[in-house]
C-alpha cells in the first residue's frame, strides 16, 4: 500500500471502508462517508477532476440500472445509500452497496454532470483521513471488561471501587452533516434506544474529540421522550437543526445546545401520522426567506418557511393539521435529496411502477 | 464465439474462444462487450454502457479471459456481445454460491410466552453471518389464530441494525405507535394488543452472508399482554449471594424481564473478573468469577442504560408522563451498586 502523508492528517492508500453510507461535503474536495460496519466517519478527498461548475438541471433516469450497468449487476443488486452534490463542480456523488453480503461491496460513485457519465472513486487508492465514533464497540466481542480499570473511583462503604460507563454502542450512521469546522453524526444503536448525537472537529485529532448530546422532545406538553435521530438539517447559518426521529416528530433545537453537550430539550414543531418516517431534510431560499424540503416514506414532499417554525411553540394540543403550516406539493416518491445549486434540488423519486430517476426540482416552483 | 467461465487470480472471469464460425480478434482488441442481462438496456429499452474491466490471454492466445472490474456476482446473468462478425450475444449464467443451506436462526428475544403490550425490541440470532439490506421483506407479524398479516408493526430500517459479527438483527415494533402523546400512537394505537397472540415470522429465503436461504424458516409466539411501566429499579432485585472459597455463581433475580444484551453489558462485579450471563427469559443474570469468591462483600454494578424489554431503564422511563413525579429521571449517575454479602464456606 503506497501512503504517502499530506495535509490535515491525510494519507494516500486504501481506506480500508467496509460499508458505504451517509454523505456530506466538507470543504475542497473532501466528502465525508460514514461507514457504520467499521463504527468511522472517512473524510475522502474526492479530487473531482472537472474544472467548471456545472450549471442548470441535472437528469438520469433509471439510475438503478444506470449504475447496475456500468457495476456488472442487476438493478435489483444496487442499493442507493445516500447521494449528495459536490459544491465546486456539481457533480453528483453516490454511495451505494452492490450486491450483498459476502460478495457485498461499497462503491462511491461519480456522475459527471456535464458528460452524464458514471465513475467511481478508487476507496482502495485515495487520500483519506478517517475518526472513529467515539464509543462506538470493537469489532470483536465489545463486552469484555470495559468496566474494569478505564473507569473513574467510587467510595462504596469503606472501599473504593473503579466503575467505567459501558459504551454506547453505535450500529449504524442515520446521517451526517458538516458544519463550521466540525462534522456532526447522528446514529442508532442496535441495544439501547438513545438520542446521542456527535459533534467531532475536522480536521481530526486521531482522538476521541466528540461530544454527546441526548436530545428529549415533548409531546403536547405531557409526555417526553428520547429516540434516535433518522435525519437531520443544520439551517440558519449552521445556528439551528431540525431533526426528524424514528417516532416521526420533527424537532427543533439550537445548535448551542449541542455544543454545550449533555442533554437539551428539543421543540416538536411538527407531527406526522401513522405508517409514515421522513427520509431526507434540504434547505432552499425562495422569495429570499429559508424554506426547508422534507421527504418521507409514503406522505408527499412537504414544504416548510423555517420563519414558521421560529414563530411556533412546541406543540401542546393535537390539532389539524399538526404543527407548523405547510405545503405539501404534488411530489410523490421522492426519498434522497441534495441541493444542486442555489435555484435547484436534485430529488431520487420513483415513479408509480417503482423505476427510480434523478430529476430536478426549481426551487421556484415549489 | 464460445463463453464460458474461468478463473483468474482466485476470481471468476469470462473466458471466450474461438469456434469454427467466429474467430477471436487479433492483437489485442476488444472481442466482445459484457453486460449483466437485466442492466443492459434502461427501463426506456436504451443500451446501457457496458462492463468494466480488462480482456487477458489465455491458453497462449487460444482463449481471451474478460476480467471485470467489479466481480461477477453469483446466480446472476451475463450477456456477451461480439464486437465484430455475425456471432450472435450468448447469456450466460455465474454459478450459483455452492452448498446446502446451513444457516439457522439461534433464537429470537424476547423467549415470551408472554410479552408486554408496549414491547420495544425483538432480537433475532442466526448460527452464521447474514446478508443485510433485505430483513424487512423477510420478516412479518401475524396474527395467531387467522394469520393476517399485521401492517406497521415493525420499524422499517435503513440502515438495519446488526451487531458487529453480522449475526443478531434488531427490530424495533414502532415507537410511534407505542409512545402515549404521539399522533401515530392516538391515530393507530399499540402496535400489540393486549389479550391477543401474535407470531413474528423469519421466512427461510432471508439470506446469509454466502447468498444461501435459511435451512429453515423461524417462527415465535407471543402472547400479548399488559404494558411494563416504569423505571427500572436495581433495589427491587433479589441477590442470592455464593459462598466464599468456591466458584459458584452469584445470582440476581429480577422483578421483570429485561433486555437480554443490555443486560450482559451492563451488569457486572465490580473488581471481580469472570463470566455474567442473563437467562433466556431475561428475568435473572448469574455471574461466575475465574476465581474462588473471598470471603467478604461484593459491588454488583449496574449501569443505568440497561433497559427492560419494553424500553424503560435505570435512569429513565421510555415515554415519561410529566404528571407522574415517579417517572422523574434519575439524576446521571455512573452506575448503581448493590452490596452483596458472601455466605461463609461452612452454610449450607
Amino acid at each position: 500500500m503506497g501512503v504517502t502523508s499530506g495535509e490535515q492528517g491525510f494519507v494516500r492508500g486504501d481506506t480500508g471502508i467496509e460499508s458505504v453510507g451517509s454523505l456530506a461535503f466538507g470543504p475542497g474536495d473532501v466528502l465525508f462517508v460514514a461507514d457504520s460496519k467499521r463504527a468511522k466517519v472517512v473524510a475522502i478527498d474526492v479530487a473531482d477532476p472537472s474544472t467548471e461548475a456545472a450549471t442548470g438541471p441535472f437528469d438520469l433516469s433509471d439510475v438503478d440500472r444506470a449504475l447496475a450497468g456500468y457495476l456488472g449487476c442487476d438493478a435489483a443488486d444496487v442499493a442507493i445509500r445516500d447521494l449528495s452534490v459536490h459544491p465546486r463542480t456539481g457533480n453528483v456523488y453516490l454511495s451505494v452497496t452492490r450486491g450483498a453480503g459476502d460478495a457485498g461491496q461499497p462503491v462511491l460513485i461519480r456522475v459527471d454532470r456535464a458528460e452524464g457519465t458514471i465513475s467511481d472513486v478508487d476507496l482502495h487508492d485515495v487520500s483519506f483521513s478517517e475518526a472513529d465514533l467515539v464509543d462506538a464497540p470493537a469489532a470483536d466481542d465489545p463486552r469484555q471488561d470495559f468496566h474494569l480499570g478505564e473507569g473513574e473511583w467510587h467510595e462504596f462503604g469503606d472501599r473504593k471501587i473503579q466503575i467505567a460507563r459501558v459504551p454506547v454502542r453505535l450500529s449504524a450512521v442515520t446521517d451526517l452533516a458538516y458544519v463550521d469546522g466540525a462534522v456532526l453524526v447522528a446514529g442508532m444503536s442496535n441495544e439501547e434506544f438513545s438520542s446521542t448525537f456527535r459533534r467531532i472537529p475536522f480536521p481530526f485529532t486521531g482522538e476521541h474529540a466528540s461530544t454527546g448530546l441526548e436530545i428529549f422532545h415533548v409531546a403536547h406538553g405531557q409526555w417526553e421522550t428520547a429516540a434516535p435521530i433518522r435525519t437531520f438539517l443544520p439551517y440558519q447559518d449552521g445556528t439551528s437543526i431540525l431533526a426528524s426521529y424514528t417516532c416521526t416528530p420533527l424537532v427543533h433545537f439550537p445548535m448551542t445546545d449541542l455544543q454545550a453537550g449533555g442533554h437539551a430539550k428539543g421543540r416538536t414543531v411538527a407531527e406526522l401520522g401513522a405508517g409514515n418516517q421522513p427520509l431526507d431534510i434540504v434547505s432552499f431560499q425562495q422569495d429570499g426567506a429559508e424554506h426547508l424540503l422534507v421527504s418521507h416514506t409514503t406522505h408527499p414532499l412537504m414544504k416548510i418557511a423555517c420563519a414558521d417554525i421560529d414563530k411556533q411553540d412546541g406543540l401542546t394540543h393535537p390539532q389539524e393539521p399538526r404543527g407548523v403550516p405547510r405545503t405539501l406539493p404534488d411530489l410523490t416518491g421522492v426519498s434522497l435529496m441534495a441541493n444542486l445549486d442555489g435555484d435547484h434540488i436534485l430529488a431520487l423519486q420513483a415513479d408509480d411502477s417503482g423505476v427510480r430517476n434523478l430529476r430536478t426540482l426549481k426551487t421556484a416552483s415549489l | 464465439m464460445e463463453v464460458g467461465w474461468g478463473e483468474v487470480d482466485g476470481r471468476p472471469v469470462l473466458v471466450v474462444r474461438a469456434t469454427r464460425t467466429g474467430g477471436l480478434p487479433a492483437g489485442g482488441e476488444v472481442p466482445a462487450h459484457v453486460y449483466a442481462t437485466d442492466s443492459r438496456r434502461d427501463a426506456a429499452g436504451r443500451a446501457g454502457p457496458s462492463m468494466g474491466g480488462r480482456w487477458s490471454e489465455l491458453e497462449g492466445g487460444r482463449a481471451l479471459a474478460f476480467v471485470p472490474r467489479f466481480p461477477f456476482l453469483p446466480a446472476t446473468s451475463y450477456t456477451v456481445v461480439p464486437v465484430s462478425g455475425d456471432g450472435a450475444p450468448v447469456e450466460i449464467v455465474a454459478p450459483p454460491v455452492g452448498g446446502p443451506a446451513s444457516t439457522r436462526v439461534v433464537s429470537i428475544d424476547p423467549s415470551g410466552p408472554v410479552v408486554p403490550r408496549n414491547l420495544l425490541r425483538i432480537y433475532i440470532t442466526f448460527s452464521a453471518p447474514m446478508s443485510e439490506g433485505r430483513a424487512s421483506r423477510h420478516l412479518r407479524v401475524e396474527r395467531d389464530e387467522s394469520g393476517e398479516v399485521l401492517e406497521h408493526v415493525l420499524l422499517p430500517l435503513d440502515p438495519e441494525l446488526w451487531d458487529p459479527g453480522r449475526r443478531r438483527l434488531t427490530v424495533l415494533l414502532d415507537p410511534a405507535r407505542i409512545k402515549r402523546g404521539l399522533a401515530p400512537h392516538r391515530d393507530a394505537g399499540y402496535p400489540l394488543e393486549t389479550g391477543r397472540t401474535v407470531r413474528l415470522v423469519v421466512d427461510a429465503a432471508l439470506s446469509d452472508a454466502a447468498g444461501r436461504p435459511l435451512q429453515e424458516g423461524a417462527v415465535a409466539v407471543f402472547a400479548v399482554g399488559t404494558d411494563l411501566r416504569g423505571r427500572v429499579r436495581p433495589e427491587r432485585w433479589q441477590l442470592e449471594p455464593p459462598r466464599a472459597g468456591a466458584r459458584d455463581a452469584l445470582v440476581v433475580r429480577f422483578d421483570r424481564p429485561l433486555d437480554r444484551p443490555l443486560t450482559e453489558r451492563c451488569v457486572t462485579v465490580a473488581g471481580v473478573t469472570g463470566r455474567g450471563r442473563a437467562a433466556l427469559d431475561g428475568r435473572s443474570w448469574s455471574f461466575v468469577p475465574d476465581a474462588p469468591w473471598a470471603l467478604g462483600t461484593v459491588v454488583v454494578t449496574v449501569d443505568p442504560i440497561l433497559e427492560d424489554i419494553a424500553g424503560n431503564s435505570v435512569a429513565r422511563v421510555f415515554d415519561r408522563d410529566l404528571s407522574i413525579p415517579d417517572d422523574d429521571p434519575l439524576e446521571p449517575v455512573r452506575a448503581v451498586p448493590l452490596e452483596v454479602a458472601l455466605r461463609p464456606a461452612s452454610a449450607p
